[in-house]
């Protein structure tokens, strides 16, 4: 009875924003500030998210040092703190930027609060139904547990970090493109090979966020990540990586914001839609709208090994036909920490 | 067409003249007596007894028309003749009574209630030109018979959807759980059963609504000058009156549709003394869950019931005890392991008196409960329920002294303790949870009121109703009320301190005197203009970030920072009857002002909120509106057709840069939906089968389009800035039904059978339209249709 169906809606020119997207941790950086500019919402030709480059991108602390970032020759727009930078426990940062046209932004100070450790990092199956679709999309939901202090008012943001997994592929099926000089299309199997280790940057699917609001000074489990199975991230063994980053209010009130905006999920109970304002602004003109956060905290890293005999629901395994070092980040050893 | 309804129109008047040779009753001891004969008349119910309210006597020998007091009583002075009367009353058939009056007596009249009986007239609505004559603006009476003709909705009538048929009232969408009155939100309206006030009358988040008709005898709406009586709202009021049993005989009711079913049972405990009516009705509607495809829907699990008790002792003529109790209780169990259930629970316990001839009295206490939850239950340590509640208890109390037929004045008061629980989280696992139980502060606030009314009419042409109403409202501790730095808006940020307040203690009061006028010009008996202003006064606020009244709502008493909503509306409207009361016409045009309803800060969050009041903006409001209105009562082919412009704005006006919303500018509220037409029409085939349609239009309501997107944390997202600027696609809908009755078979029971289609054409009326980024695919622009489908429903209903 009731549906949810595509409709096209006459959205005016958007307005090109300049969009803001950096954190610094208390981690080994590099840590990365990304600078692109908004554009019309509608289609993918539309209107194209493009990043903002050559920019003057530094980091000040409440001592006044001052850090530049470099552009990435590789990814343009996106500016990288130099090595051996990190952020200190205690201190304030603003990110400040001067645009190639001359223009002048900076954020908000940012003060970076203690986080706790992860005191264990668990796991749990996930099947999402899927309308219209006989199988279930499934993934592994990971949960930290973090003993929280009870002295302070935090505010926790989970990102996942780079997974490595054990990869099979099938070089015995290896068929190539049939062409002029070599018109078979049979199998023509590759001798190796069959088993690699791959390392994936693993994007958030979703906002992992939380304040102790409900749970202050006390153990608990709260789930912080979720990798979705593809068929092949979870054939064998896969190590996934989580950092928890305690953030300030104001950026915990800005996720939470896009939280719910990635959550909407058209029901009669969706909140109405919310102007998720930053802490970024133009010191040219204060009128002028700037969008995203700069957020600086302190970081705790953990990982954990998820062996797929483990999980009770998986994904029908996907046949790559080719040798495994075809495909990116992959190698035949193991990575020198891997301790499953 | 003309010529048609001409017949009709001739059938009509030939009917009512077609009484030449009749028994006369001769009235009264003939003691020689020429004129001043007093006799008195009572109307009541042949079945139940119950004394007929509003009923009217036609005299045509002296051209006079009187309306039944709270007793269902007449007064006639006659000279000594043979009178012809006539007695009227909405959904009843009319009784002719031929009398020849000699000398002081009584009459007591029965009037049964019309089926199909009359062959192809059926008079629809109250005394047939009251709208003309009487002071009353913008009140509708619809008995659940008129309701009845309309195409039902899921099976069975339905109140609150049915009253969104009439000009001026809307709903947000299809299935949405309120009304709005012209231009005022859900929590406006004061919905209130045998005088109880109900918080969330809906089953199934406003799929249906949870009054069981067959417990309801009329239901009125009063939308513009609202008598004195009534208070604590700021739109309109609902006032839906429970149907007693019968004293006679005992009957009962049944229906079953494809979505659900009830029983009734009826009769005396005491014969002709003490009657009792119960019901109760339940749904098995999993199994249409089940057959959707959306997955969310797919795997939930509703059930909801509602159930009355209305036990009606006339104890004698001039005293009346009626005792109601009302439960209704939904839950609806999400994929997603949460649960959401909430109950309705009301008292009420009336006593209607008739002190002397011309002073009636009516007490009423009331107890009512409102409780809804949160359960999660997904099975591990951060298992959780939340609670909240609303309880009210009060009384009020009211005269009427009626120094004639149209010179009345009424007195009263009343007092109410409104107690609410605004939420508690209780973890499931006390020993090992990783989650704190949390308790938002419970509030308690106490509204008294006192009123006057009076109506009297200065000659023919002119009536006159004025009143006043006094409010007051206290709101007290236990409670520690947060300080704000001044010049500040007010954030967690700008908290500089708590004062405690003790059990009992005021933290603030408010008071407003609410003045209710209206007049009435008569050009002649058929067409009048009238005007009209009140000032309403609402003490409790419904804080809502969903476009519908949900069990995530959060009812709030009006406190320091939130001061109480107050509405002041001007109306004036020009009546026509034509054609002898069978077209009523009317146009009606509005203006109100509403202060201190509230806006939301972006994304504010406002479950388990200590401190609301950093979450929301004061707002201004405004609405304004015309309301044309053409209704036919007689006829094989009755119905109205009614169109409304209107428009209903809000304003936020802050120092506060912050707060700003839309420039500061007027803004559309969430319902405004400028042009709305109805077109209702019931037509009798035959004497046992009728065919009725109604069908909707209206503007789309205002949404908010993103004004870009942009990418964060791999995230492609909207940029929202300026509210309610866009619209939805416009809605219509047209719904038929097709209704056969079998009369007296075997004469064990009538039978009732109904088919209806909702939406018939199957448009895809959306509620929303909403923006989602789903990964490997460009944002786009959904829409959510609630009744995406033509949906057929049958049900079979029998009375014992």
């Amino acid at each position: 009875m009731a549906c949810i169906d595509p409709y096209v809606v006459e959205v005016e020119q958007g307005e090109q924003l300049l969009t803001v997207e950096g954190t610094i941790t208390t981690a080994p950086g590099p840590h990365v500030v990304k600078l692109t500019r908004s554009d019309t919402y509608g289609s993918v030709f539309q209107g194209l998210v493009r990043p903002v480059r050559q920019a003057t991108v530094i980091v000040r602390d409440d001592l006044g040092n001052v850090t530049f970032l470099r552009e990435n020759s590789e990814q343009p727009g996106d500016y990288l703190t130099p090595a051996g930078f990190s952020a200190q426990v205690g201190s304030s940062y603003t990110l400040q930027i001067q645009l190639a046209t001359g223009e002048v932004y900076t954020s908000l100070p940012e003060r970076v609060e203690t986080v706790p450790e992860i005191q264990n990092l668990d796991y749990q199956v996930v099947r999402i139904p899927v309308e219209g679709e006989i199988n279930d999309r499934s993934g592994v939901q990971l949960l930290a547990e973090v003993n929280d202090p009870s002295d302070q008012n935090n505010f926790y943001f989970w990102r996942t970090g780079i997974s490595t997994f054990i990869l099979k592929t099938r070089p015995d099926l290896f068929t190539p493109r049939p062409s002029d000089s070599n018109p078979s299309r049979d199998p023509q199997p590759k001798d190796c090979c069959d088993t690699c280790f791959q390392s994936e940057a693993i994007n958030n699917q979703g906002i992992f966020i939380a304040t102790d609001d409900t749970f202050n000074g006390l153990s608990t489990r709260i789930p912080a990540g979720f990798i979705e199975d593809d068929g092949i991230r979870f054939v064998e063994t896969h190590r996934a990586q989580i950092s928890q980053i305690s953030i300030s209010a104001e950026a915990y009130r800005f996720l939470r914001l896009v939280k719910q905006q990635t959550e909407i999920s058209g029901s009669v109970f969706d909140p109405p839609p919310a102007n998720i304002r930053g802490n970024m602004i133009s010191l040219d003109n204060p009128d002028e709208v700037v969008l995203g956060y700069f957020m600086a905290g302190a970081e705790a890293r953990s990982e954990i090994y998820i062996n797929s005999s483990e999980l009770e629901f998986q994904q029908p395994v996907t046949i790559i036909p080719d040798d495994c070092r075809e495909l990116p980040n992959t190698s035949v050893d193991p990575p020198i920490d891997w301790n499953p | 067409m003309k010529r048609f309804l001409f017949i009709i129109f001739v059938l009509f008047v030939q009917s009512v003249w077609a009484q030449t040779e009749v028994k006369r009753e001769v009235v009264g001891r003939d003691i020689g007596q020429l004129k001043g004969i007093k006799i008195s008349a009572r109307v009541i119910d042949e079945i139940t007894g119950e004394a007929l309210v509003g009923a009217t006597v036609t005299i045509p020998e002296t051209n006079e028309v009187l309306v039944s007091d709270n007793n269902g009583g007449f007064e006639l002075t006659l000279e000594r003749a043979e009178y012809n009367l006539l007695f009227r009353f909405v959904g009843y058939e009319t009784v002719s009574y031929p009398i020849t009056a000699v000398g002081e007596g009584r009459i007591l009249v029965k009037m049964i209630q019309e089926d199909f009986q009359l062959e192809d007239v059926v008079i629809f609505g109250r005394d047939p030109d009251k709208n003309i004559r009487s002071t009353d603006m913008g009140a509708v009476t619809l008995s659940m018979n008129t309701l009845k003709e309309l195409p039902p909705f899921l099976g069975e009538v339905d109140i609150i959807q049915s009253m969104a048929t009439l000009p001026g009232v809307t709903q947000v969408g299809e299935a949405s759980a309120g009304l709005n009155v012209r231009g005022g939100g859900a929590d406006q309206n004061l919905i209130q059963f045998a005088g109880a006030p109900v918080y969330n009358p809906t089953h199934l988040f406003g799929l249906f609504t949870s009054f069981n008709p067959d417990m309801v005898n009329e239901v009125t709406l009063y939308k513009s000058v609202i008598p004195a009586r009534f208070g604590g709202r700021a739109s309109s009021i609902l006032d839906i009156t429970p149907k007693a049993g019968s004293v006679d005989k005992w009957g009962a009711d049944l229906m079953l549709s494809n979505y659900s079913g009830k029983i009734s049972v009826n009769g005396p405990v005491v014969k002709d003394k003490v009657s009792i009516r119960g019901g109760i009705r339940g749904s098995y509607i999993n199994w249409f869950l089940n057959s959707l495809s959306n997955p969310d829907l797919k795997n939930s699990q509703a059930s909801f019931y509602d159930a009355n008790v209305v036990l009606s002792a006339p104890v004698s003529e001039n005293n009346e005890f009626t005792y109601s109790f009302y439960t209704s209780y939904d839950d609806f169990g999400f994929a997603s392991d949460t649960t959401v259930s909430w109950r309705n629970t009301s008292h009420s316990l009336q006593w209607k008196s008739k002190l002397t001839s011309k002073l009636s009295m009516e007490a009423l206490g009331y107890y009512t409960i409102y409780d809804y939850s949160i359960f999660n239950q997904a099975g591990g340590s951060s298992d959780f329920d939340i609670l909240s509640g609303i309880d009210d208890i009060g009384g009020k109390i009211f005269f009427q002294y009626a120094l004639s037929e149209s010179n009345r004045i009424t007195v009263g008061g009343e007092y109410k303790q409104v107690k609410i629980q605004p939420g508690e989280l209780i973890p499931t696992n006390e020993q090992e949870s990783g989650i704190l139980p949390q308790k938002v502060q419970d509030e308690l606030g106490t509204e008294a009121g006192i009123h006057f009314q009076h109506e009297f009419e200065l000659g023919e042409k002119v009536g006159v109703t004025y009143g006043l109403r006094y409010d007051t409202y206290q709101y007290l501790g236990p409670r520690t009320v947060r300080e704000y730095a001044e010049n500040q808006p007010l954030t967690e940020g700008s908290a500089i301190g708590e004062t405690t307040y003790g059990d009992g203690d005021q933290i603030t009061t408010y008071d407003g005197l609410g003045p209710r006028v209206s007049l009435r010009y008569s050009f002649n008996k058929s067409t009048s203009v009238k005007a009209g202003y009140n000032k309403m006064y609402q003490f409790i606020h419904l804080i809502s970030n969903t476009a519908t009244i949900a069990p995530t709502d959060v009812w709030k008493l009006s406190d320091t920072f939130i001061e109480p909503q107050i509405v002041d509306q001007y109306s004036l409207g020009f009546y026509k009857n034509l054609k002898g009361n069978i077209f009523e016409t009317s146009v009606e045009v509005y203006y109100k002002d509403i202060q201190n309803v509230v806006e939301y800060k972006d994304g504010a969050n406002l479950i388990l909120q200590n401190h609301i009041e950093t979450e929301l903006v004061p707002a201004l409001g405004r609405a304004y509106g015309v309301e044309l209105y053409v209704k036919k009562n007689l006829g094989r082919l009755t119905g109205w057709v009614a169109y409304t412009y209107s428009r209903s704005l809000r304003r936020v006006i802050t120092p506060y840069e912050e707060e700003i919303i839309n420039d500061g500018e007027w803004f559309a509220s969430n319902f405004d939906k400028p042009h709305v037409l109805t077109l209702i029409g019931n037509y009798k085939v035959s004497t046992n089968t009728s065919i009725s349609a109604t069908f909707g239009y209206s503007t789309g309501r205002p949404v908010t389009f993103p004004e870009a997107k942009f990418d964060f944390s791999g995230n492609s997202l909207a940029y929202f800035n300026n509210r309610n600027e866009q619209r939805i696609p416009d809605f219509h809908r047209l719904d038929l039904s097709v209704n056969f009755k079998l009369k007296g078979q075997g004469r064990f029971f009538d039978g009732d059978w109904t088919f209806a289609v909702l939406n018939v054409y199957g448009r895809k009326n959306p509620f929303s339209l909403f923006f989602v980024d789903e990964a490997g695919q460009p944002p786009q622009a959904l829409r959510l249709a609630i009744l995406g489908v033509p949906l057929p429903s049958i049900s079979y209903a029998l009375r014992f």
